[in-house]
C-alpha cells in the first residue's frame, strides 16, 4: 500500500489518504430521478429530484462530473464556522480544534470538483489555508518537547494529512531518542509526564466504520 | 542486532579508534613505520573500531576515547549544539557513540551523545519542515548521517503534501506505456 522507496518507514502518499477520504458522507442534491444504488459500501438512493441526500464524496464527485447533481458543502465548510476555528486556534497554543478528520482532503477535491456549488470560494480557501498553517505550527512545537522517556507520542485532533507528513520524522526521531537513551544508566525511573501521552498510531490509523 | 546488513552500520565501524595494547602482538603489522613485525605492550595503535571491539572483549586492548569526543568537541556542544559541525568530526557521530560507550570507560559519553542530540533535534525538526532549498546545503553539512535521514524524511513528505496539494493530473501514463516499442520480427 505504501510508497516503496521508504522500506522502513511506510509513508502513505498524500493520493493515498485521499482516497481514504473519499469514503466520507457529503450531502448532494441531485437534478435527475434515479434508481437506488447498492453498492458494497452500502445502498443509496433513490435519488429524486431536488430532493437531498447523503453519498460518499467519491461517488458525488462522479455524479457532478456528469452533472447529474450539485454538492452541497459540509456544514464546517461556511466562513463564519471557519473564521471561528481560526480565531480558536490561534488562540490556543496547545490545543487543536475540533475539525473532520479527512478536511485537508475533502476540501481540494470540493475546490477542484465543485467550484460553483460553494459560496465564497476564495474566503473559505484561504482560511482553510491559514487553518493548515497554525495547525502545522503547532504540532511542530508541539513535537519540540521529546525526551529520551517518550515511548509514545498523542497529539489530539489531528488530522490525517498533517499526521501523515510528520510521521516519518518522527518515527525516526522516536527511535534515535530510544538508542540514545538506552546509552543512559538508569538513574530514577520517573517517567516523564508529557502532556499529551499516547498512541499517536491511534490518531493516524483509519476508523473502519461498521457497514 | 539486525543491523549486520546494514550499510551504514558498517561503515560507522570503520572509524579508526586509538587502543592500548595489554599484551605484546607478534607478526602483524600495524605500524608500517616500525622495523619489526611485533608490537610491543602498551604501545598505542590506531584500529579500526570493528577490530578494537573484539580484541577489547578478549581483553587485549583497553580503548581510549576517540578525537571526535574530546574535550574541545564537549566544550562546543554545551555552548551551541545546533551550531556544532558533527559532520567534520565524524558523519556518524552518534551510531559510533553508541558502539563505543559500552566498551570505553567513561561514562559521561552517554549524557553528551544524549543532551547533543536532544538539542540539535529541535533545530533539525524546523529547519526540515519549512526550510527551502537554498538552504539545505548549509545545513546538511553540518549534521551527521543519522539526521540527514530525519531531515530528508521530513523533506521528502511535505514536498509530496506541496505537490499533491497544487493539484494536476490525477492520473498519470504508466510508465511502460511511454516507450515506444519495436516491433518484433
Amino acid at each position: 500500500m505504501a510508497v516503496q522507496s521508504e522500506p522502513d518507514y511506510s509513508l502513505f502518499t498524500a493520493q493515498e489518504i485521499e482516497f481514504v477520504a473519499e469514503d466520507e458522507l457529503i450531502e448532494i442534491v441531485p437534478n435527475m430521478r434515479m434508481d437506488p444504488l447498492n453498492l458494497i459500501c452500502g445502498d443509496f438512493g433513490p435519488f429524486l429530484p431536488q430532493i437531498a441526500a447523503q453519498v460518499p464524496l467519491w461517488l458525488a464527485v462522479a455524479l457532478k462530473k456528469r452533472g447529474k447533481c450539485t454538492i452541497r458543502p459540509p456544514e464546517w465548510m461556511s466562513v463564519e464556522k471557519l473564521t471561528r476555528v481560526l480565531e480558536a486556534e490561534r488562540d490556543s497554543e496547545r490545543e487543536f480544534q475540533l475539525l473532520p478528520f479527512h478536511y485537508v482532503e475533502i476540501s481540494r477535491l470540493l475546490f477542484d470538483h465543485a467550484r460553483d456549488d460553494i459560496p465564497d470560494i476564495y474566503m473559505v480557501r484561504s482560511l482553510i489555508e491559514d487553518i493548515r498553517d497554525v495547525r502545522f505550527h503547532k504540532v511542530q512545537s508541539s513535537l519540540e518537547t521529546f525526551d529520551g522517556r517518550t515511548s509514545a507520542v498523542q497529539i489530539k485532533s489531528l488530522s490525517a494529512m498533517e499526521v501523515n507528513i510528520v510521521r516519518p520524522f518522527v518515527a525516526r526521531a522516536l527511535q534515535s531518542f530510544q538508542k540514545l537513551d538506552s546509552l543512559l544508566p538508569e538513574t530514577d525511573s520517573t517517567p516523564n509526564n508529557q502532556p499529551q501521552e499516547a498512541d499517536k498510531a491511534s490518531k493516524g490509523r483509519r476508523v473502519l466504520r461498521g457497514r | 542486532m539486525g543491523s549486520y546488513y546494514d550499510i551504514d552500520d558498517i561503515i560507522a565501524e570503520e572509524e579508526p579508534v586509538s587502543v592500548v595494547l595489554q599484551q605484546p602482538a607478534n607478526g602483524v603489522g600495524i605500524d608500517p613505520s616500525a622495523e619489526k613485525n611485533c608490537v610491543d605492550q602498551g604501545s598505542k595503535v590506531e584500529l579500526p573500531f570493528w577490530l578494537a571491539n573484539e580484541l577489547c572483549q578478549r581483553n587485549a586492548v583497553s580503548v581510549l576515547v576517540p578525537a571526535c569526543f574530546d574535550e574541545k568537541t564537549r566544550l562546543e556542544i554545551q555552548a551551541d549544539p545546533a551550531c556544532v559541525d558533527l559532520r567534520s568530526r565524524s558523519p556518524y557521530f552518534y551510531e559510533f557513540g553508541c558502539k563505543m560507550a559500552p566498551i570505553v570507560g567513561d561514562r559521561t559519553l552517554g549524557f553528551l551523545l544524549f543532551s547533543a542530540f536532544r538539542s540539535r533535534y529541535k533545530e533539525l525538526l524546523t529547519k526540515a519542515h519549512t526550510a527551502s532549498y537554498v538552504a539545505a546545503p548549509k545545513i546538511l553539512s553540518r549534521l551527521t548521517k543519522e539526521e540527514v535521514n530525519l531531515y530528508e524524511a521530513a523533506q521528502s513528505s511535505v514536498a509530496a503534501f506541496k505537490k499533491w496539494r497544487v493539484g494536476g493530473r490525477r492520473f498519470q501514463p504508466a510508465s511502460v506505456l511511454g516507450r515506444k516499442r519495436r516491433s518484433d520480427e
